[in-house]
């Protein structure tokens, strides 16, 4: 059974680098009378390589994070005016579900509208995706992150029914003095190892850069997995309480 | 705005142009104009001893090559610093295209042009355009299908971070055992990986031994 809880804890689970977030002007802008405009977006799979030109271009982040597994673009009228990306997200974000491994968690790493589409349109395609994945895979859940530190509070996750759970523990980024901030995974991956020590005896002068916590979501698509949720369900953080935007 | 064919041999190369371009896209360009002509002017402007090209030193390259003797210029005049920022001007101002409607754009140019002309004049790879060309037509279910079939099949990774000296030792074990591997692979299509496997096995073997 999962606990409700008002007070938001921290959760010992780690966002790392992948900065989760929907577009920075997600909800403003867009048009008003969404209803029509709705049923005309289509979701389509598109390659890592043209997401990568779209989020790189318009994403806040400006990054596509490594381990990404699924890519898809949202589509009106021919035109491609959304990029959504799924990936490995954080290491161990599986171990928030009792009993699940690696396999059973994608994280949706980045999600980016244009302008262009009407109001709701992001609660529009994550439903189409989620149902998607709920269908084909044997996925169990999905994650998904919002970085306070862009005001973001994760609306388009409330809206469509995810569980809040919480901050994430911030992971912080690593700046060996190559212009560059480094996930820690990235650092491994290219030097072997994170760890300070051994980058210090390396001769290498690394520093350790705190990174703010991201608000976390969860949506089961088995609901039957949600049971094993091992962290406590919060109260969504809403505008007031908190000093950002209303993503 | 003055449009004035000019005799290639008064046309000079902007000493300061930082537009590069490799062989494999002259050869595109070259295509293209051989297909299409020079559908673009020149841009110059006078100097000294002739006229100095501010957009299109790469196409004057080939219309040397191609032995043009009257080139169509759009004559401007400016001094330098107008003349260099509008260079840049014209090498960076462009829209980008949406990737769906050129997905469509491209879909029907090659139904109606052999795939040769296309990938003569574009910078895509056969590959690329076919991908490009293929974007919004798998649907959403046939992708999540498959990559639910590559998860179901695809291999694990265990990923070590050796020294220099811990890497010999494994590397020199493994390569002894490859052999062996090689017999025993079954259905892992990667030797080294079972290679692996029986060291681990082997010891395993051994510790559990009553």
């Amino acid at each position: 059974m999962v606990e409700i809880c008002n007070d938001m804890v921290a959760i010992t689970m780690c966002a790392g680098s992948v900065m989760v977030s929907t577009a920075p002007l997600q909800g403003d802008g867009r048009g008003s009378i969404p209803t029509s405009a709705l049923y005309n977006l289509r979701i389509i799979p598109i390659s890592r390589e043209d997401a990568k030109k779209v989020i790189v271009r318009h994403h806040y982040s400006h990054t596509l994070p490594g381990g990404t597994k699924m890519c898809f673009g949202i589509m009106r009228n021919g035109k491609l005016l959304g990029v959504m990306v799924f990936g490995v997200g954080p290491f161990y974000g599986y171990k928030l579900v009792m009993g699940a491994t690696p396999e059973d968690v994608v994280t949706l790493t980045r999600l980016w509208l244009s302008g262009e589409l009407p109001k709701n349109s992001e609660s529009k395609v994550l439903g189409i995706a989620l149902r998607s994945l709920r269908k084909e895979t044997s996925l169990k859940f999905v994650i998904a992150y919002s970085d306070p530190a862009f005001g973001h509070l994760g609306i388009i996750y409330q809206a469509t029914n995810w569980l809040y759970t919480g901050f994430s523990t911030a992971m912080p980024l690593y700046d060996i003095g190559d212009g560059t901030l480094h996930h820690s995974r990235s650092l491994a991956q290219r030097l072997g190892s994170h760890s300070i020590r051994y980058l210090t005896q390396q001769g290498i002068n690394a520093q350790i850069v705190p990174q703010q916590a991201k608000h976390r979501y969860i949506y089961f698509l088995d609901e039957s997995w949600s049971s094993r949720l091992t962290v406590p369900i919060l109260l969504y953080p809403k505008k007031e309480c908190d000093a950002g935007g209303s993503h | 705005m003055e449009v004035i064919e000019l005799a290639i041999e008064v046309l000079k190369e902007a000493p300061w142009n930082v537009n590069q371009i490799d062989e494999a896209m002259m050869q595109r360009l070259r295509a293209s104009i051989q297909k299409y002509g020079l559908v673009q002017n020149l841009v110059v402007r006078q100097i000294a001893d002739g006229y100095e090209v501010l957009s299109g030193n790469q196409r004057l390259r080939l219309l040397r090559e191609f032995k043009v003797t009257k080139v169509p210029c759009v004559i401007v005049s400016l001094e330098d610093g107008h003349a260099r920022l509008l260079a840049q001007v014209m090498n960076h101002i462009h829209g980008d295209d949406d990737l769906g409607l050129r997905a469509e754009l491209i879909r029907e140019v090659m139904q109606v042009l052999p795939e040769s002309e296309v990938l003569a004049v574009l910078p895509e790879t056969l590959d690329g355009l076919k991908s490009m060309a293929s974007l919004g037509q798998e649907t959403v279910a046939g992708y999540l299908q498959n990559w639910q079939k590559a998860q179901a099949v695809r291999l694990r990774n265990l990923v070590f971070k050796l020294t220099q000296e811990q890497l010999q030792s494994v590397e020199k074990a493994i390569y002894q055992i490859l052999p062996e591997a090689r017999r025993q692979q079954g259905v892992s299509p990667n030797a080294r990986s079972t290679a692996l496997y029986l060291i681990c096995k082997s010891f395993l073997d051994k510790e559990n031994k009553p």
